[in-house]
C-alpha cells in the first residue's frame, strides 16, 4: 500500500486544495477511490493525486514571521490616524 | 530534507509542558500532525476519532443491510448514496486518525470487529422495521450531524476539522432525506403513522442519550479544555430535545417521556434519564451490539481475499 495526497480544484476558480489522504495499492485504484471518496458530488473539476514521499516538507522555522524585514508590510496606521484626524476635525 | 512520509515528530511545532500547551490553545493555535503535540492530547484526540470513525462505519453498514428493504427505486438509491457517504465518512476519519500514529487503520479495524472498541450508543441497537430506518435517518443523523457540528466549530486538530467539514456537510443530506421520509409515512396510511410511532418509542432514548451524560464540571473534561468540544453535552442534549419535540409533535406523534414538560418560558424539558442503557453499550452489552459485531467481523473476514489480492497487486 501506499499513501497518496489528494488535492482538488473547482472549475474556474480557486486554486487546487487538499481534500485528504487514502491508501492505495497502484496509482490506478488511488484514482478510483480519490475519485469514490472524494469527489461524489462534483466537489472539484480537477484532481491531482500526489504520493506523500514525494511531498517535499519545509522546516516551519524556515517560515516564521520574519520579525526582522517589517518593511515588507505597511498596516497603514500613519495614513488612517490623519484620516480619523481629519473626520473628527470635520465633525466639530 | 523531510517528506510527508517521514515520522510526522520530525517537522513540527513543540511546546515546553501543558500550560505551554494550552496558552497556545487559548490563543487560537491549531495543532498539525507534524507538531509534537503532548501525549496526552494525542492519545485524547486519537481516542475521540477513532470512536467516531466506528461509528461511521457500524452506521454504514446498517444502512447497507437495508438497501434491499427499502421500498422503491428511488429510496433505494437514497440508501446506496447514503451507505457510501457512511463508509467514506469512515475512510477519512481512519487515515486521520492512522496519521496520529497511535495505532494502524489495520488495528483500529481488528480491535473494533473483536469488540475491544467502542461506537456510538445507536448503533447497539436493532432496526426493526423500515420506520426504523426513517427514525435513525431523521433522529439518529440529526443528532450525529449537531455533535459534529459542535466538534467542527472549534477544532483544535486541524486534519479533523477539515475531514468534518466534509462529514458535516453530507450528514445535512441525510437529515433532509430522514424529514422527507417521515414527511410520506406521517401522512401516509395510519399503519404507516403507527409504523413510526412504534420506531420512534423503540429510538427516541438512545438518541438523546447519545450526546452522553452531562459534561463534568467546569473544564474538566480535556476535550472542551482542548477546544475539541466546543459545546457542554447537555447543552447539545436541551437544545436537540428543544427542537425535536415539536417538530414531531407538529407530525402528530407523541414522544415516549411521560415527564416531558415545557416550563415556563417554554423551552421542552426532558424527564430523568436513565443511562443505563447507555453504559450497557459502551460495555458492548446493547441490544443488538454482539450481533452488529459479529456481522461486521464476519465480512471483514469474507473480504480478506480482496484485501490479499490487492496487495498482491501492488
Ligand atoms: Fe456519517
Ligand atoms: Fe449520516
Amino acid at each position: 500500500m501506499k499513501t497518496y495526497e489528494v488535492f482538488l480544484k473547482k472549475a474556474g476558480r480557486d486554486e487546487f486544495r487538499h481534500a485528504g489522504s487514502l491508501d492505495a495499492p497502484d496509482p490506478e485504484m488511488a484514482l478510483m477511490y480519490a475519485r469514490e471518496t472524494h469527489a461524489r458530488r462534483a466537489e472539484g473539476a480537477e484532481m491531482w493525486l500526489v504520493e506523500r514521499g514525494n511531498v517535499l516538507v519545509a522546516d516551519p522555522d524556515a517560515l516564521a514571521v520574519n520579525d526582522d524585514k517589517p518593511h515588507r508590510h505597511n498596516d497603514g496606521t500613519l495614513v488612517a490616524a490623519r484620516r480619523k484626524e481629519r473626520r473628527e476635525g470635520d465633525d466639530s | 530534507m523531510h517528506t510527508l512520509a517521514d515520522p510526522p515528530t520530525m517537522r513540527g511545532r513543540s511546546w515546553a509542558d501543558l500550560d505551554d500547551f494550552q496558552a497556545f490553545i487559548d490563543g487560537g493555535g491549531m495543532v498539525e500532525p507534524g507538531d509534537d503535540m503532548p501525549t496526552e492530547y494525542r492519545d485524547e484526540v486519537f481516542r475521540f476519532i477513532e470512536f467516531h470513525a466506528n461509528s461511521e462505519l457500524m452506521g454504514g453498514l446498517t444502512e447497507r443491510d437495508w438497501i434491499p428493504h427499502a421500498p422503491g427505486l428511488r429510496l433505494k438509491q437514497i440508501f446506496l448514496a447514503k451507505t457510501q457517504d457512511e463508509i467514506g465518512h469512515a475512510h477519512l476519519l481512519y487515515m486521520v486518525a492512522a496519521d496520529m500514529g497511535v495505532k494502524t487503520r489495520t488495528e483500529m479495524l481488528e480491535q473494533l470487529f473483536d469488540g475491544r472498541s467502542r461506537f456510538h450508543n445507536v448503533f447497539h441497537y436493532q432496526a426493526v422495521t423500515w420506520a426504523d430506518q426513517v427514525a435513525i435517518a431523521f433522529l439518529v443523523d440529526a443528532a450525529a450531524f449537531a455533535s459534529q457540528r459542535a466538534v467542527f466549530a472549534e477544532c483544535t486538530y486541524g486534519p479533523y476539522k477539515r475531514v468534518l467539514k466534509r462529514i458535516v456537510a453530507e450528514e445535512g443530506f441525510h437529515m433532509r432525506h430522514g424529514e422527507e421520509m417521515l414527511l410520506r409515512l406521517a401522512t401516509g396510511t395510519p399503519t404507516q403513522h403507527e409504523m413510526f410511532q412504534a420506531a420512534l418509542d423503540r429510538w427516541w432514548w438512545p438518541a438523546v442519550q447519545l450526546f452522553g451524560p452531562d459534561s463534568p464540571p467546569g473544564d474538566a473534561d480535556p476535550l472542551i479544555r482542548w477546544k475539541i468540544k466546543s459545546q457542554r453535552n447537555e447543552d447539545l442534549r436541551q437544545a436537540y430535545v428543544q427542537k425535536y419535540v415539536p417538530l414531531l409533535h407538529g407530525y402528530g406523534f407523541e414522544i415516549p417521556d411521560p415527564e416531558l414538560r415545557q416550563d415556563a418560558e417554554g423551552v421542552w424539558r426532558a424527564g430523568t434519564i436513565d443511562w443505563e442503557p447507555l453504559k450497557a453499550t459502551m460495555r458492548q452489552g446493547g441490544p443488538d451490539s454482539k450481533r452488529r459485531i459479529a456481522t461486521a467481523a464476519a465480512n471483514w473476514a469474507d473480504t480478506a481475499w480482496v484485501r490479499e489480492a490487492l496487495e498482491v497487486s501492488a
